[in-house]
């Protein structure tokens, strides 16, 4: 058992789809955290015709499957497509937009879900303290720092994780392209399970990090609602 | 202050106020029944809500110069020393520590100065509450039943504090109340509300 | 283009449209399988290799088989390794693969019962008209790739193609990884060729399965063969019933039924004239009972 576990994680193919795993999910997670924030508050602040439909449209997207977001970004960045002159198909780069695509509007939604709650009542304090604009702006972010985290977690779970958007458009290339689940996907056609079963334990493993982290920042959540 | 025509409905209440002047540099007394649109009123002046109709003449008041200080407080996710610097914080203000030591002391909640605001008793958070509304001086005082959850003994110590307040700023205060026997020798000016007017 | 426009857009609709019930799932990648529904009577699991699936040929041959025996051929097109694993592991009564030498191990090993030939079809290498010309000669193509440090898009997983491609680079002694613009794909058949049009690379292809997709895909191939003929590119496909005496639950009969059907007169006809209607030209050569 040792041995086996030494055995796969001192591989050089394991290792180099872990590190671009990491690489692609920080990256899509980063971006994906700055405007899916910016988009949930300003959300909850605006009011225009049609913003129902808005916020309908991005709780869809919440649940849309990865695979048809990458379709629609490989049909994107193909050699004829739109986007072709970007030469983005199979790169980090590639996988990044595409995991933007689908990561973002689950980072607004969960963030316009908790702006709903919680603003307005961060709005009248920060009115009775006297705070500007800004202030007040700079005041909401950091009274919502736990539920951002928590949103931005979630993403990044769900960045680590995802194999059906990565592998149309990174293309699983060996030591470019090829992520944890790609991998493991490519392993499993190869009828190679054991490295399988460790890239997996290592995949479960960072998903049981992330979801303390998550239980730790949601408690803080509890205790300060808790009174 | 001069309130004229003031017109807003909010849920059964109705609120309309016909005429009402806030003299300042006086303690205002606003003493009612539950629901008949006392808290709604401070929130009007206070700007947190629109009315439907009608004007506040502010005469020469800033919105940073108006305070309030609500029954159920919001607590920043701080510690008690920091919800009680924040005012003074995004003022721009020196904060003087032994000063803001010396107030909770006062207050009594000196030993749960670092304390996470979000772990407080509801009278813990009254007093902190009011702490924050009038560290950095403003000139209106808008509060909501803030020291219903006190002791007696609590009570009359925050009800000497407003007085010294008002003597050393001038400041104008205007205070709901329902247990009016308590709070009425602080009031120099009492207005009574029913179901949305002012009746005397 | 404009197809594809259209069909950006389509999607960009749909995914507004139609997701609102749809709870998210992990990529769904299981496709394989749904190839026919199970119906009453006995069934025959087969494990294949993709091309046997890409090219049609067992959709071809499916209702054929089921007319003659009345047996309900059902499979599973994975990787050369994944389909022999399958076989090891008794998951499937029988194995369609191209990969001699593992099929003898297979059958070595007590896995199998024994390995009967069917059918070749070959390789080609695809790709860009320049800058090599095309040519039958194979060790001068690959070696030119080589030297000249030419994309190249190799499937990169284990596959029989894949076990093909090396083998051809180890019989010239090239090591291919050192051309930096060597690239391995890590996926079927079809998508490494879709990944080499994109990239305008070469590849190594079965060629029916090149057929298939130049000529079906939306993709407009800038591709096209430009090696092929030589002797190293022959790809011979072998089927062996898994050893009952094994795994007792595999359905035997039904494994030795497909066999003989597959290799009599009639149905080796029927392969060699597969696809020429189509493509033009057969996809694959029956060779039964030959001792390839």
């Amino acid at each position: 058992m040792g041995d086996w576990l030494r055995g796969v994680f001192t591989n050089p193919a394991v290792l180099s789809a872990v590190k671009v795993t990491f690489e692609m999910a920080f990256s899509s997670t980063f971006i994906s955290a700055i405007l899916g924030v910016a988009i949930g508050l300003w959300l909850q602040n605006h009011d225009f015709t049609g913003k129902k439909a808005v916020v309908r449209i991005n709780r869809t997207l919440m649940g849309v499957p990865p695979v048809v977001i990458g379709l629609l970004v490989y049909l994107l960045t193909m050699r004829g497509g739109p986007l072709g002159p970007l030469s983005l198909l199979f790169t980090v780069k590639g996988m990044v937009l595409a995991q933007v695509l689908i990561i973002t509007p689950i980072i607004s939604g969960m963030v316009f879900s908790y702006a709903e709650s919680a603003v307005p009542a961060i709005r009248a304090f920060a009115k009775t303290m006297g705070a500007d604009k800004k202030q007040t702006d700079r005041l909401i972010i950091s009274e919502l720092r736990n539920e951002i985290y928590f949103c931005i977690i979630t993403g990044f779970g769900r960045a680590i994780s995802e194999v059906g958007s990565v592998m149309l458009v990174g293309g699983n290339i060996k030591g470019h392209t090829r992520t944890m689940t790609t991998m493991i996907s490519l392993l499993k056609s190869q009828g190679i399970y054991s490295e399988g079963i460790g890239l997996g334990l290592l995949l479960l493993i960072m998903a049981f990090i992330l979801q303390t982290l998550g239980d730790y920042v949601r408690k803080e959540q509890i205790r300060d609602e808790n009174y | 202050m001069r309130i004229t025509e003031l017109r807003k409905k909010v849920g059964k209440t109705d609120l309309y106020i016909e005429d009402l002047k806030i003299e300042s540099g006086m303690i205002h007394g606003l003493v009612g029944p539950n629901g008949c649109g006392k808290t709604t009123l401070l929130k009007l002046i206070m700007g947190i809500t629109a009315p439907d109709s009608g004007s506040i003449d502010y005469e020469g008041l800033k919105p940073s110069d108006v305070t309030m200080m609500s029954q159920r407080p919001y607590l920043m996710h701080a510690s008690v020393y920091d919800n009680i610097v924040y005012p003074l914080k995004i003022r721009g203000e020196k904060t003087d520590e032994a000063k803001i030591n010396e107030l909770l002391e006062r207050a009594g909640i000196l030993e749960i100065r670092d304390q996470y605001a979000g772990s407080l008793s509801s009278g813990e958070r009254q007093k902190l509450s009011f702490l924050r509304a009038i560290v950095f001086r403003p000139k209106m005082i808008l509060m909501d039943e803030t020291l219903s959850n006190l002791d007696s003994d609590s009570e009359k110590l925050f009800r000497e504090i407003v007085l010294e307040r008002h003597r050393e700023d001038g400041s104008t205060w205007l205070i709901v109340s329902h247990q009016w026997d308590e709070m009425n020798e602080l009031f120099d000016k009492v207005h009574h509300m029913e179901k949305g007017r002012i009746v005397k | 283009m404009k197809i594809k426009k259209l069909l950006v857009l389509l999607l960009s609709g749909m995914m507004v449209l139609s997701f609102a019930a749809c709870g998210s799932s992990g990529g769904g990648e299981e496709e394989a399988e749904a190839a026919a529904a199970p119906e009453e009577g006995a069934t025959l699991m087969m494990a294949t290799t993709t091309s046997t699936e890409d090219t049609g040929l067992l959709d071809y041959l499916q209702p054929l088989f089921k007319e003659a025996t009345g047996i309900d051929l059902q499979w599973t097109a994975v990787g050369i390794g994944e389909a022999l694993k399958m076989g090891e592991d008794g998951q499937v009564d029988v194995v369609l693969v191209h990969a001699k030498s593992s099929e003898e191990e297979f059958v070595a090993n007590g896995f199998g019962v024994e390995r009967f030939p069917v059918m070749y079809n070959d390789f080609v290498v695809v790709g860009p008209a320049a800058p090599l010309e095309k040519t039958d000669d194979v060790a001068a193509f690959f070696g030119a790739v080589s030297d000249q440090q030419l994309p190249f898009v190799s499937r990169g997983d284990d596959s029989g193609t894949d076990k093909k491609e090396k083998k051809i680079w180890e019989g010239l002694g090239i090591d291919p990884a050192a051309n930096p613009n060597y690239i391995e794909a890590g996926q079927g058949m079809g998508a490494t060729l879709t990944m080499a049009n994109e990239k305008e690379a070469y590849c190594l292809t079965d060629r029916g399965t090149w057929l298939k997709q130049s000529k079906d895909s939306e993709n407009e191939y800038t591709l096209d063969i430009v090696c092929e003929g030589g002797k190293e590119l022959l790809n011979q496909y072998g089927v062996i019933a898994v050893n009952p005496e094994k795994y007792p639950e595999v359905n035997n009969e039904a494994a030795n039924a497909f066999i003989e059907w597959i290799t009599s007169d009639e149905v080796q006809k029927l392969i060699g004239e597969s696809g020429v209607e189509e493509y033009g030209q057969a996809l694959f050569t029956p060779n039964a009972g030959t001792d390839n």
